[in-house]
């Protein structure tokens, strides 16, 4: 319970770190490490299928895209008025949501405990990691190393252009 | 080898040789051609010898198949037609030895060994198809000939003339060859004559068809335009042999194979050939006399002179045919030989035109001797041969019952005789112009071809039996035509009465033209030529209205508009209009890729709606 | 998934990695090391496809399936004459950084390795994504203004297609609870339910069709492949953007056949998008100025033909569609590499600009005709044949309107090419001709070597039709 309780709050103040940030790049390294907490908690909740999609998409993929595309419109960063409301507004909205969460979520969660898989899968990450997305993996891997060679060839350049 | 091949391998061979001897070498091209056409007119006589007093010499080999092989089939009509163009090669061969005006002289030789090769192609062919091949390469050698006897542009545009005029023909012959031969169910004539074709429906058209072919080889009215053209603008030797000679020949031999050979003809066709035949002789004639140029009006005559071979054939009795035949060897002799006078006059005086000519007699007797006999000849004159084949020709034309074809006929012997009367006097007799005085006679060369041709006018009339025994009744019987009649021999009867009164009448006229011309020969005709009615036809002549060539040629450019209007609206369909249509369409897509985010973000999100409701309707979640 | 056919895959991703170590200090080093994997690749799977003794026993001895080997084969091919083209292609004063530039083509070359020989449609969508990351930061190569737009432009517009492809397989496996290409035939062959598999498959395909740049999904194709780096066009037009795109589009469609009457709706919409494409990208084609926008819209034409075969569905249409693929290949690298040439020779690909080239630049204009002439279906060249094919399969499988409207396009393919050629390399030359060179002649190289290609396919397309037959018509068309 604890480890649940440390993801989510991992999860939590990555996502608000993500919102609140001023430096895009910051933001979606912060998306990255929420779609890495929300896997492990889905892989520790028994949904190996899930928890590999969000590895590979959100983790992986959107953030190879989401940094590819802050590193090409980093020059107007600065140009742009930041709206700074939402640095007062948000916590006040985390709140808001948090009391309703503990109040209506808490009760539609447990109604919904029933309709879990009853098989369930008894794998680890390691075995479904390896034995059955093996292939998958690998997909992973070639989009960590485009990830790198975007990066690698698109800052390069910005820091010329300075 | 077949000795039947050699008329036609052995000049072919040798014209292409012609064009591998240097330009500078002289004498050699010319003795070659002579000994060719040599060798050619001995091996002729063995062929007709053979055919005559043993087997027709034949040759087959397969070609292109379905029906068309290589034969060629020496029987005696062909023969007797190879005979008659291998002797007139030979005697143009020698003519044209020291011939300066003929042109290229490697070309001329060439082109006159090719046309001796596939006119005795064409006359030995037994196979339509095969016929029809060397036809064809005459008219393409009837153009480089006219085209290369001279250098100037006229020529080339008399031979394109000839090029068309013969072309179109020919193109009707090859229509014609073609359903007669689909209608006979082969190609072979002397398989059709086994089994000989009437004229009703679509044989009828080929028949025409190949008629029309002939005729214009021929040179009849109205085919014959582009001949006093090419009078002018090609040379004296190529006139002798061609148009004179070579196409006389074979227009008039392929006349008798498909109107005696290959097809029975009615009355109706019959009567036809035979008003052809009658207007012929009298237009051509009535244009022959108001010439004032040597070779123009010997082309006239030789126009006319044609209207009598067709007029005999058309008679389609045995006589007739016979005089048809007899005066188309005839005709080709002296008027081969008229033309070499007029060669040979243009050669020692430089000029051709009547009223620059007179009292040559004096200075160039031979040519004078030979022009007279031969003109004689040509007039109908007796005992020479004209004589007994117009003889032939009339009685024919009695035969028949028109007595209106031979009362035209005799009044085309007329005029022939008093046009004749008119050239004689104005080039031989009479003053001569001072200019002229130096003038000598022509060489030896030029002299020996006009002697043999005049010689063999002289004894075909007095031994009119000869021809008439070995050449013109075999042919007969290879046609299958028999007859009582004797063909040959001089009569004391109605016919050499008449042809006594026809010289009369000629006289009268020229003495009469004399006097109204006040005694220049040359303009001897000119009471005719400007006589009320007669004028306004002539002028007309003059400026070419009855000529359908150059009425076609006048006309074109207006057809040719219109087809150009035709066509641009076609294209306008097929070009335009599809391009418009691409175009306008094109125009809009390129608007629409205007590269706005937003719209190209909307178009996809609408195709992505339409294509998730569509597939949802029909594929289905339902 | 093929684990055979792995090591095409792995090899270009080490070498990526490598080329970063390895050419630090040496920049040349970065077009040798791909160049020669590359080669390596090339000259492994040749020896597998053109083996005689493979030929004599219908490959019978090579269990893979024919069309992934036909694919790499492609892959290999196209790619190598792009980094061989490339090496002499930048400049030394060009803004463009070998060493990731490389590494992104290896990347992109292991990625589309991963999308032929995936096994099931996730694999297969996780490839594609990487080739589209890959794609992208090629495209702005060279830093211009106009990638830039291209490369926003095509990371937008097609992103919907991965939100479709993603929602497809979501609903793939809540319908069918797979989404192997194995499984979903059998489960198909069992009876399920399967409308609802139809659905899901058909919003992969529509993913799949939008990244094919299919009308009206084609309006990234002209800015991107305009404003792409020159032999990055070049690349992406001849290989990248059908497989990550049409690729799939045949894979479902020979799937479609085992619903038979069920998917008749789905295979319909894809002949008419098929149609569509062709006369959309044919019209816009002939009024374009700029070469690479005309081959660009060309481009979109072909596609559609081979998404109009896909649709048909039979097995002829799917062999024309795949031979169809291959020539596109090879005569899309060849334009595009010409007018990298014209660009590199010339300094415009602008056909307002040019005229005259041929006196100038001879090989280009030569190759470009081949090319051109293969492109329109002109006899014996390659692209005669996969259009014939394609049109006798529409002919017999019914589709005979679309069968003589394909036959008329291919007469506006012409058109326009033609139009193209009178302007660039006929006619006067211009200001801008007379000062241009040929380029060197290892440049040409690869283009030449693509033209002997489209001639020998053409000349050898019994062999070719029976390497169809035998290895993807028999193994699994079925």
């Amino acid at each position: 319970m604890t480890y649940h309780t440390l993801l989510f709050i991992l999860v939590a103040t990555a996502a608000m770190t993500a919102v609140m940030a001023r430096n895009l790049l910051l933001s979606a390294i912060m998306l990255a490490l929420v779609s890495v907490g929300a896997s492990l908690i889905l892989f520790d909740f028994q949904a190996p299928w899930a928890a590999v999609f969000e590895l590979s998409v959100c983790a992986g993929l959107i953030t190879v895209l989401f940094v590819s595309a802050v590193s090409l419109i980093r020059n107007e960063e600065g140009k742009v008025k930041d709206l700074r409301a939402r640095f007062y507004a948000m916590p006040l909205v985390i709140a808001i949501v948090a009391v309703a969460t503990w109040f209506y979520g808490i009760p539609f969660f447990d109604s919904l405990k029933n309709c879990a898989l009853s098989g369930g899968r008894n794998n680890s990450l390691g075995s479904i990691l390896w034995d059955i997305r093996r292939f998958d993996l690998l997909g992973q891997v070639s989009i960590l190393a485009a990830g790198v060679f975007v990066i690698n060839s698109i800052f390069p350049r910005r820091k010329k252009q300075k | 080898m077949n000795p039947i091949l050699i008329p036609i391998i052995l000049p072919l061979a040798s014209a292409l040789l012609i064009l591998l001897i240097s330009e500078k070498t002289r004498y050699i091209k010319e003795l070659l051609t002579i000994a060719v056409t040599g060798i050619c007119l001995l091996s002729a006589i063995s062929i007709i010898a053979s055919a005559l007093f043993g087997v027709s010499m034949e040759f087959a080999s397969a070609w292109a198949g379905s029906g068309i092989a290589f034969t060629l089939k020496a029987d005696k009509l062909s023969s007797f037609l190879l005979l008659g163009l291998s002797l007139f090669s030979f005697v143009i061969a020698i003519y044209s030895f020291s011939y300066k005006q003929k042109g290229n002289a490697g070309w001329f030789y060439f082109n006159l060994l090719i046309t001796a090769s596939f006119s005795a192609g064409a006359a030995l062919a037994d196979n339509m198809v095969t016929m029809l091949f060397f036809w064809e390469g005459l008219l393409i050698f009837l153009y480089s000939f006219i085209a290369l006897s001279q250098s100037g542009q006229n020529s080339k545009k008399t031979a394109m003339k000839a090029f068309l005029i013969n072309g179109v023909t020919d193109l009707c012959l090859l229509t014609g060859i073609c359903i007669t031969g689909y209608i006979a169910g082969t190609m072979s004539m002397a398989g059709i004559s086994l089994n000989k074709l009437t004229l009703d429906g679509w044989a009828a058209l080929g028949y025409v068809l190949m008629l029309i072919g002939a005729l214009s080889k021929a040179g009849a009215i109205p085919f014959h335009t582009w001949i006093p053209d090419a009078a002018l603008d090609s040379s004296a030797p190529f006139m002798a042999y061609v148009p004179a000679a070579v196409d006389k020949l074979l227009g008039i031999y392929f006349l008798t194979r498909i109107s005696v050979y290959l097809f029975t003809l009615n009355g109706f066709a019959q009567l036809g050939l035979m008003t052809l035949g009658a207007l012929t002789i009298l237009i051509a004639v009535m244009m022959a006399f108001v010439q004032s140029d040597y070779k123009r009006l010997l082309s006239y005559h030789a126009v006319s002179q044609t209207g009598y071979m067709i007029l005999g054939i058309g008679t389609l009795n045995p006589i007739g045919i016979a005089g048809g035949l007899f005066h188309m060897i005839n005709h080709a002799t002296y008027k081969s030989c008229l033309f070499m006078t007029a060669g040979s006059v243009e050669r020692q005086t430089g000029s051709n035109d009547l009223s620059k000519l007179g009292g040559l007699f004096g200075v160039m007797p031979v040519t004078a001797v030979c022009f007279i006999i031969s003109a004689a000849a040509i007039s109908g004159i007796a005992p020479l041969n004209g004589f007994f084949s117009k003889e032939l020709i009339y009685a024919g034309t009695l035969n028949t019952g028109y007595t209106i074809f031979f009362i035209a006929a005799e009044l085309g012997s007329v005029l022939t005789l008093a046009s004749f009367l008119k050239l004689g006097h104005s080039v031989f007799f009479g003053k001569r112009p001072e200019a002229l005085n130096s003038t000598r006679e022509a060489p030896f060369s030029t002299l020996l071809p006009m002697l043999i041709l005049a010689g063999i006018c002289v004894a075909f009339g007095f031994g009119a039996r000869l021809p008439a025994q070995f050449l013109i009744d075999p042919s007969l019987q290879g046609l299958g035509l028999v007859h009582t009649e004797a063909i040959a021999g001089f009569h004391f009867n109605g016919l050499f009465w008449t042809s006594i009164v026809v010289i009369l009448i000629a006289l009268i006229n020229h003495i009469f033209g004399l006097a109204a011309a006040s005694g220049v020969a040359s303009k001897s005709s000119d009471h005719i030529h400007y006589a009320p009615g007669f004028k306004e036809i002539y002028a007309m002549a003059e400026r070419r209205m009855f000529d359908p060539y150059e009425q076609t040629m006048k006309h074109l450019p207006s057809l040719a508009n219109i087809l150009y209007k035709v066509d641009r609206f076609f294209d306008y369909l097929t070009d335009d209009l599809p391009s418009f249509v691409a175009n306008s369409f094109s125009r809009t897509s390129q608007r629409f890729h205007t590269g706005s985010y937003p719209l190209y973000m909307a178009l996809t999100i609408a195709g992505i709606a339409v294509y998730i409701i569509f597939t949802a309707n029909y594929g289905g979640i339902k | 998934m093929t684990t055979s056919l792995l090591a095409y895959l792995l090899i270009p991703l080490f070498t990526a990695i490598l080329i970063p170590f390895a050419a630090r200090k040496r920049q040349k080093l970065a077009d040798i090391l791909a160049t020669v994997t590359l080669l390596a690749g090339l000259i492994n799977i040749g020896a597998i496809l053109f083996n005689p003794a493979n030929i004599a026993n219908s490959f019978a001895g090579v269990p893979e399936d024919g069309f992934a080997l036909l694919m790499i084969f492609v892959i290999y091919l196209v790619a190598l004459c792009v980094t061989f083209f490339s090496a002499y292609f930048i400049g030394e004063d060009s803004k463009v950084n070998r060493v990731p530039y490389y590494s992104l083509i290896m990347t992109s070359v292991a990625a589309m390795c991963g999308i032929v020989i995936a096994g099931d449609f996730f694999t297969l969508y996780i490839f594609v994504e990487v080739l589209a990351v890959t794609s992208f930061a090629m495209i702005t190569s060279d830093d211009s203004a106009k990638g830039l737009e291209g490369a926003i432009k095509y990371f937008l517009l097609t992103f919907p297609a991965s939100l479709l492809i993603l929602f497809g397989i979501a609903f793939l496996m809540l319908t069918a609870g797979t989404f192997s290409f194995e499984n979903i035939k059998i489960i198909i062959a069992s009876g399920m339910p399967v409308g609802p598999v139809v659905f899901a498959v058909s919003l992969i395909l529509l993913g799949f069709l939008i990244k094919s740049g299919v009308v009206p999904f084609h309006t990234w194709t002209p800015d991107a492949y305009e404003g792409a780096y020159a032999p990055v066009s070049a690349y992406l037009a001849g290989i990248v953007t059908k497989i990550s795109g049409v690729y799939a589009v045949i894979k479902i469609s020979i799937m479609f056949r085992l619903f038979e009457i069920r998917a008749y709706h789905t295979a319909d919409i894809l002949m008419f998008l098929g149609m569509l494409s062709i006369a959309v990208g044919a019209l816009a084609a002939l009024r374009q100025k700029e070469f690479k926008r005309m081959l660009a819209f060309s481009s979109i034409s072909q596609i559609g033909y081979i998404i109009l075969a896909a649709g048909m569905g039979t097995p002829l249409a799917i062999l024309g569609a795949i031979f169809h693929l291959v020539n596109h290949a090879t005569f899309k690298t060849v334009l595009f590499l010409n007018s990298a040439s014209l660009e590199k020779g010339a300094g415009t690909s602008d056909m307002r600009k040019l005229g005259g080239m041929e006196h100038s630049m001879p090989w280009t204009s030569w190759t470009s005709i081949v090319a051109l002439l293969s492109t329109a279906g002109v006899p014996p060249l390659s692209g005669f044949w996969s259009k014939l094919i394609i049109i006798i399969a529409l002919w017999d499988g019914g589709a005979k309107t679309y069968a003589v409207l394909a036959l008329l396009f291919s007469v506006v393919t012409l058109a326009y090419f033609l139009i193209m050629q009178k302007n660039i390399f006929f006619g006067k030359p211009t200001e801008a001709s007379r000062n241009a060179r040929e380029v060197r002649p290892a440049m040409l190289a690869p283009v030449v070597v693509m033209c002997l290609l489209i001639v020998a396919l053409g000349v050898f397309f019994p062999y070719i039709y029976a390497y169809l037959v035998e290895t993807i018509a028999a193994r699994i068309i079925l």
